[in-house]
């Protein structure tokens, strides 16, 4: 991201901040949706879009994270806050052990053990009734108020403000990360990765962090889910929200971390408006999603920026 | 200080490696000494990438006992084994083409850095990367193109651009895997007379597998011949030149 765009997303995030001033009830539970889902797409492209290390299992983290906050909330009395960054670092640490066994493989190999260890959880989620309520899911998630005066997150707007604070945080953590030496290898990986180990890089030990902070902060989105919801159920396991996250990303512009966010709200938009003109929406969405691989592959933030840069690189050559 | 002549920075002894029936390395005993330039030639599939990949760990010998700077190094793992001071370029181009030379160049150095688990050290990590990136670069003659991508070079560039990386390391031994592969011939004669001034300059100790005889005995000290995966010359390039068996193998003729 160039220094020109800073400014833009900071102007972005006021407008968040200011957007429960100006919008109705239903839009701004819309809002907090798309949130949440840019916060999991923008974690999934960590690993998509910086590292090529294609997930389709990404909804471990997501549902993995919900059921533990969901859990922690319904079960311990633990205050909201906790109950989130508790879930996000439960996800995180069970993905150094998911990410171990996935990086024994590459390429397809890699993303089929990802499914795998996503469509175990799946099938744990239905079996271990007594934690996660079985096919009934678990409902009826509080948020309880904790102590410190963070019971004003517990509203509808001020969970929204803790959404949006959880987001901008994961951003810049995520930001930092790519743009820093470590970052740095993982491009490398991404770009050639038996390069990167002749260079006398350990990439698994690489591979399995970034699988790890891509899991937690997806994780950390499914924290906020389920008390968001009231509810979490076997749906945040499936794989079809591991194949629609890697939709969001591509859609979005993978490797932009800003992109993938974008991809998640007009997911959910197109979701929105396509479904109350058709039942087969997803048809349609396929479509579009089609002609983005096809004709925009750099997704909707590369559109901009490309077009921003056009426009810098036209005034400044212009009479 | 020189080291006693007997000595070797680089020590191999009865290095076998087999790939079912196949020997692509038979007992092969080398020792390349510090500041030595030592060509390995050969015919093709006579076992020179093999032996470079036996060396960097990328392949594990079948037997024998592989020594760098008086401590075995066989078996070991390739990130242990470069991260020692053995750095290699590879026979068909290895680079990011997405990144810049000089991002190319950091990278390889980065590799090196005590500090490069650090969490909040990235700045100096980069700065000093960067700053054994740059002279490595400036070694190598690619100042004026080291912000381009990678992948847009010239391939003669390309070529040095992996050197360059290898450079960036400080390694102890540079291990060149056909530097000249795919280039033309006005291309070859460039990078040949960068790389001999580069050479000379740095002192570097060097194993280099390559084809091309004109640019063996241009740059090399010392060539060593393999034939079937077997050593059947060492020597000064003059004596090798005359080597009967060496004639022969290449004539095709040795059985």
């Amino acid at each position: 991201m160039s220094a020109a765009l800073r400014p833009l997303l900071i102007v972005v995030v006021l407008v968040l901040a200011l957007a429960p001033f100006g919008l109705p009830p239903f839009a701004m539970t819309l809002l907090t949706e798309a949130l949440i889902l840019g916060l999991f797409a923008m974690s999934l492209d960590l690993m998509f879009g910086y590292t090529r290390l294609v997930s389709f299992g990404h909804a471990a983290a997501y549902g993995l994270g919900a059921y533990a906050s969901g859990w922690l909330l319904l079960h311990t009395g633990m205050p909201l806050l906790f109950a989130v960054f508790g879930a996000a670092l439960l996800t995180g640490v069970v993905a150094i052990g998911i990410g171990w066994m996935c990086t024994l493989a590459t390429g397809v190999s890699f993303s089929m053990l990802t499914l795998a260890f996503a469509q175990l959880l799946y099938a744990i989620s239905f079996k271990w009734t007594s934690v996660t309520g079985g096919s009934d899911g678990l409902a009826g998630i509080p948020r309880t108020p904790g102590p410190f005066g963070f019971a004003a997150l517990t509203s509808k707007i001020g969970f929204y403000y803790l959404v949006l604070a959880c987001l901008v945080g994961a951003f810049l953590l995520c930001f930092a990360l790519v743009r820093s030496p470590f970052g740095a290898v993982l491009r490398g990986i991404r770009e050639n990765e038996a390069k990167t180990i002749a260079l006398g890089y350990n990439t698994r030990l690489y591979k399995i962090a970034v699988v790890a902070v891509a899991y937690a902060l997806g994780g950390l989105a499914g924290a906020l889910y389920a008390p968001f919801a009231g509810f979490a159920n076997t749906e945040l396991l499936f794989w079809l929200l591991s194949g629609q996250v890697l939709i969001m990303v591509i859609v979005g512009g993978s490797g932009t971390l800003v992109g993938p966010i974008l991809g998640a709200a007009f997911f959910m938009l197109m979701e929105h408006q396509l479904s109350s003109w058709t039942e087969a929406w997803a048809l349609y969405f396929g479509l579009i999603f089609i002609a983005f691989v096809l004709f925009a592959p750099q997704g909707i933030w590369g559109l901009a920026t490309g077009r921003l840069q056009m426009g810098r690189l036209r005034r400044a050559s212009g009479p | 200080m020189h080291r006693a002549p007997d000595v070797a920075l680089l020590d191999l002894d009865g290095v076998t490696r087999r790939y079912g029936a196949l020997v692509a390395l038979d007992q092969v005993a080398m020792r390349v000494e510090e500041g030595e330039v030592r060509a390995v030639i050969g015919p093709n599939g006579a076992g020179k990438t093999t032996l470079f990949n036996v060396i960097t760990g990328t392949v594990k010998p079948t037997a024998g006992l592989i020594r760098f700077a008086d401590q075995a190094i066989t078996g070991l793992p390739s990130h242990q084994i470069c991260r020692l001071g053995i750095s290699r370029t590879f026979q068909i181009t290895a680079l990011f083409p997405e990144m810049s030379a000089r991002e190319n160049a950091r990278l390889a150095a980065q590799a090196r850095h005590p500090r490069r688990w650090q969490p909040f050290a990235g700045a100096r990590i980069f700065k000093e990367a960067q700053a054994l990136a740059d002279a490595a670069l400036e070694q190598l003659g690619l100042s004026g193109i080291a912000d381009r991508p990678a992948g847009l070079l010239s391939h003669g560039d390309q070529r040095l651009l992996e050197v360059a990386m290898a450079m960036a390391q400080q390694p102890r031994v540079l291990l060149l895997d056909e530097p000249t592969q795919g280039l033309s011939v006005e291309e070859t004669a460039q990078a040949v007379d960068t790389l001999a001034r580069f050479l000379q300059a740095s002192r570097m100790t060097v194993l280099l597998v390559e084809h091309d005889m004109e640019v063996v005995f241009r740059l090399a000290h010392r060539i060593t011949v393999l034939h079937r995966g077997a050593v059947i010359a060492d020597g000064a390039p003059d004596e090798v030149k005359a080597d009967a068996r060496v004639q022969d193998a290449y004539l095709g003729g040795l059985d």
